[in-house]
């Protein structure tokens, strides 16, 4: 034991929750240490070279995922972040539909079906939100309690009076624009959604300028309602809250990008949010990680894969945590070795946190660990406005549809939330790089004619996200199993998923509400789902299909029983007293926000409930 | 004959853009090097010669049809044809149809820089494709307009709001 290292805090995962957490603790001068299973780029913008006992060593910064995304044919959300066998991450590309209960074994995941798990995450330093899209919703009030309310799904141990402190102040470190006016919803006539902010609170920057398609969608929709089980509800286009930068309100100064803090203090409509801005005007860990860096108290040693979490049986106390420490990501080659922290914290997501704790037999007195697993199924809907809109500009979504996030149909259905995507068909077709060689291969276009077609239709593309709520269930789950490692010797998650009733009732609600939308406004519809789609799935004899919204939600959820959670309302284990989870794992629902903000609140708050035990102890 | 002056020609006629327009892209001969690296050259030479008769004979203004006849619809030179579009619109390059790799591929390419399969042609190359122009935008990841320019009409200037 002498020569084990020993910290006050060691958090499992440099995400943003890690990040959070560290920068917490690290300014308050607790000496914390981030271990990272993935590569990174340290506080380096451009790449750099060193020598090294008379080689030169390359230090590639932020700049290289740039050159990666730039070259790699599959723009998908992990195109720009290396492929690493060491600590292997989830792609969109390894999904197919699952036949025959043959499980798909080629990614990372092994997909056990029957319904295949769409979403992915990035397992680099900076976690996923190096690829995230920047959509910083609250809950709202109603969602914390949906079982008494509605009888669906699980109560939370917390309610939203207590999260809104956190939620405040997650929005000022995320840096979040939006105005406070619009996202109490308090204009929309459906007290469902309304939302209670602070009085006198405001986001610390300006709402993002809403494209010109929301604009152009506001005004056509002005009015509309769609009526649910004999109730009618708004259709209300909404500017979105962003962790983009701004116009900043009052003293707050937006943070650039890390190692080049010049540039990124405003988005410059670079397009480019999924799968990485160019210039980090939207946030992402990396500038957490810095902040946690400059307090002095902070160490983030990357390449550090943790495998095993010890207990010591006298007190059920973590005792230290084992990891592998490899040198490149190209080979197996590894040390062995052991960290122990007076509290643990596992911040390496929702599917790796509950890996973690399976492999190492650890906090699973509930049998909960692993289950809940959910995500928001993302159904798409596509086609033609009438007139130009200007597709293929701005950030990808700075609008949506919230009117319909509430509501007493929730008793039978799930309810979603409109995502208006300004990326024309790059989600549902890959356009316009997927869809142009179409036109010259099969259309047989060339000259004008070809590019008369590309600039008359393709500014007239737009897709609508429907992000469908999905309730917590038991048999949605991640588990291990010894014949499925990485190269590393490390456990790949092995998933169980399917979607219930109750969300493919709100898929078919939804697709009523895009055909209403569309015939408003008179849109060109070229909606398809196909059963070659993965997540090609039927209700009542009629065809959907999901995507992954990147929302891994559920799996160590939080409760007020220790029979049926994995934490407690501390966000701290059951059954290990030095012991946190954090991390949209502890997220009992999912609702139908986007988790981030929600889980960086929380984890705010977890980094006070940790720093008020290491006073006591 | 300065063979990279007809690559230009050519491009021009089947992408409907300036031969300034092409040059301006910077990419050109990167483009040119993949193609004569993947296609031999007596099918190039048979290629150019053709369009420039074309354009010959018909005083510079090759109507569309002829295009078509003699290149598009030639099973040697048309599938080079819209390889050279695509090059020119997307920055990929695309493998060419198996019937014609059989009969025209370059049977040892293991020696030269390019492989006859999908590749992005480099990352300076993807920024200068052609279709984010004609789509009214800018490449996505590059060449960014400014800050709230996509609350604009399109079609307009954009006007970034951050420095008025």
């Amino acid at each position: 034991m002498s020569t084990c290292e020993q910290f006050d805090v060691v958090i499992v995962g440099a995400g943003i929750s890690g990040a959070i957490m560290a920068q917490q603790l690290g300014a308050k001068g607790k000496k914390v240490l981030i271990l990272e299973a993935g590569t990174g780029t340290e506080d380096r913008f451009w790449n750099s070279e060193s020598e090294h006992e008379g080689e030169k060593v390359k230090h590639p910064g932020y700049e290289s995922y740039m050159d990666t995304f730039f070259t790699a044919l599959a723009k998908i959300p992990n195109a720009p972040f290396p492929n690493n066998p060491n600590a292997p991450q989830p792609l969109v590309t390894d999904l197919a539909p699952i036949r025959d209960n043959q499980p798909l074994t080629d990614g990372y995941f092994v997909q056990k079906g029957p319904l295949p798990f769409s979403s992915t995450y990035t397992r680099s330093e900076g976690g996923t939100t190096l690829h995230w899209l920047g959509t910083c919703l609250r809950m709202l009030p109603e969602d914390f309690d949906i079982n008494t309310r509605f009888g669906q799904g699980l109560d939370w141990p917390i309610d939203y009076d207590e999260l809104q402190k956190w939620y405040e102040m997650a929005e000022k470190n995320i840096g979040v624009s939006a105005n406070a006016d619009e996202q109490n919803y308090h204009q929309i006539n459906n007290s469902s959604v309304h939302i209670p902010f602070e009085n006198q609170y405001n986001y610390p920057m300006e709402k993002i300028p809403q494209s010109y398609l929301d604009h152009h969608m506001e005004e056509g929709l002005r009015g509309m309602t769609v009526s649910f089980d004999d109730q009618d509800y708004p259709v209300d286009v909404v500017s979105t809250p962003q962790a983009r930068n701004g116009m900043p309100r009052g003293d707050y100064r937006p943070v650039g990008a890390v190692g080049n803090p010049d540039v990124g203090q405003r988005c410059a409509g670079n397009s480019n949010c999924v799968p990485i801005c160019p210039i980090q005007a939207k946030y992402n860990a990396l500038k957490t990680l810095e902040q946690a860096r400059k307090t002095g108290n902070v160490e983030i040693r990357n390449q550090c894969v943790v495998y095993d979490i010890e207990v010591d049986p006298a007190t059920n106390n973590i005792s230290r945590l084992l990891y592998k420490q490899y040198q490149h990501s190209g080979s197996p080659d590894h040390v062995c070795k052991t960290v122990t922290g007076k509290i643990v914290v596992l911040a390496a997501h929702a599917v790796e946190n509950a890996k973690l704790l399976l492999a190492s037999g650890i906090a699973n007195s509930s049998d909960q660990v692993g289950r809940n697993l959910m995500d928001h199924p993302t159904m798409l809907t596509w086609g033609l406005m009438p007139d130009k809109i200007g597709a293929f500009r701005g950030p990808g979504s700075t609008s949506g549809i919230p009117s319909l996030r509430g509501g007493a149909f929730r008793k039978n259905r799930a309810a979603f939330r409109i995502e208006i995507g300004n990326w024309g068909w790059s989600w549902p077709e890959g356009a316009p790089i997927n869809t142009v060689p179409d036109l010259i291969d099969q259309k047989n276009m060339f000259g004008k004619q070809l590019k008369d077609t590309i600039q008359s239709i393709y500014p007239r593309m737009f897709r609508f996200g429907f992000l469908v709520e999905q309730l917590p269930d038991s048999n949605n789950r991640v588990t291990i199993d010894p014949d499925y490692r990485d190269q590393l010797g490390n456990y790949r998650p092995v998933i169980n998923y399917n979607v219930t009733d109750y969300t493919r009732a709100g898929m078919a609600a939804a697709k009523q509400v895009s055909d209403q939308i569309f015939q408003r406004l008179g849109v060109e519809g070229y909606t398809e789902y196909h059963p070659s789609d993965p997540g090609y799935l039927t209700y009542q004899g009629k065809g959907y299909t999901y995507n992954g919204a990147g929302h891994l939600v559920g799996t160590h959820i939080m409760g007020s029983d220790s029979k049926t959670s994995v934490v407690n309302k501390e966000q701290r284990s059951w059954d290990h007293p030095n012991l946190y989870l954090v991390g949209c794992g502890n997220m009992p629902t999912i609702s139908t926000s986007n988790p981030t903000l929600t889980m960086a609140a929380l984890t705010y708050w977890a980094a006070d409930n940790v720093l008020k035990a290491l006073d006591q102890a | 004959m300065n063979r990279l002056s007809d690559f230009y020609r050519l491009g021009a006629a089947l992408t409907d853009y300036e031969i300034v327009q092409l040059e301006g892209t910077g990419v050109g001969e990167e483009y040119y090097d993949v193609l004569t690296s993947l296609v031999s050259g007596n099918i190039l030479d048979e290629l150019f010669d053709d369009y420039n008769n074309l354009d010959k004979t018909c005083s510079g203004h090759v109507p569309d049809e002829q295009i078509r006849s003699s290149i598009l619809a030639n099973p040697k030179l048309g599938p080079v044809a819209r390889n050279i579009i695509k090059l020119w619109y997307l920055s990929i390059w695309y493998q060419l149809p198996e019937n014609w790799r059989q009969k025209y591929g370059i049977p040892n390419q293991t020696k030269n820089k390019y492989q006859d399969v999908q590749f992005i042609v480099s990352r300076n190359a993807y920024i200068q494709g052609l279709v984010w122009q004609a789509t009214g935008s800018h490449p996505m990841g590059a060449k960014q307009p400014g800050y709230g320019t996509w609350s604009a009409a399109p079609g307009n200037q954009p006007h970034p709001v951050n420095f008025q």
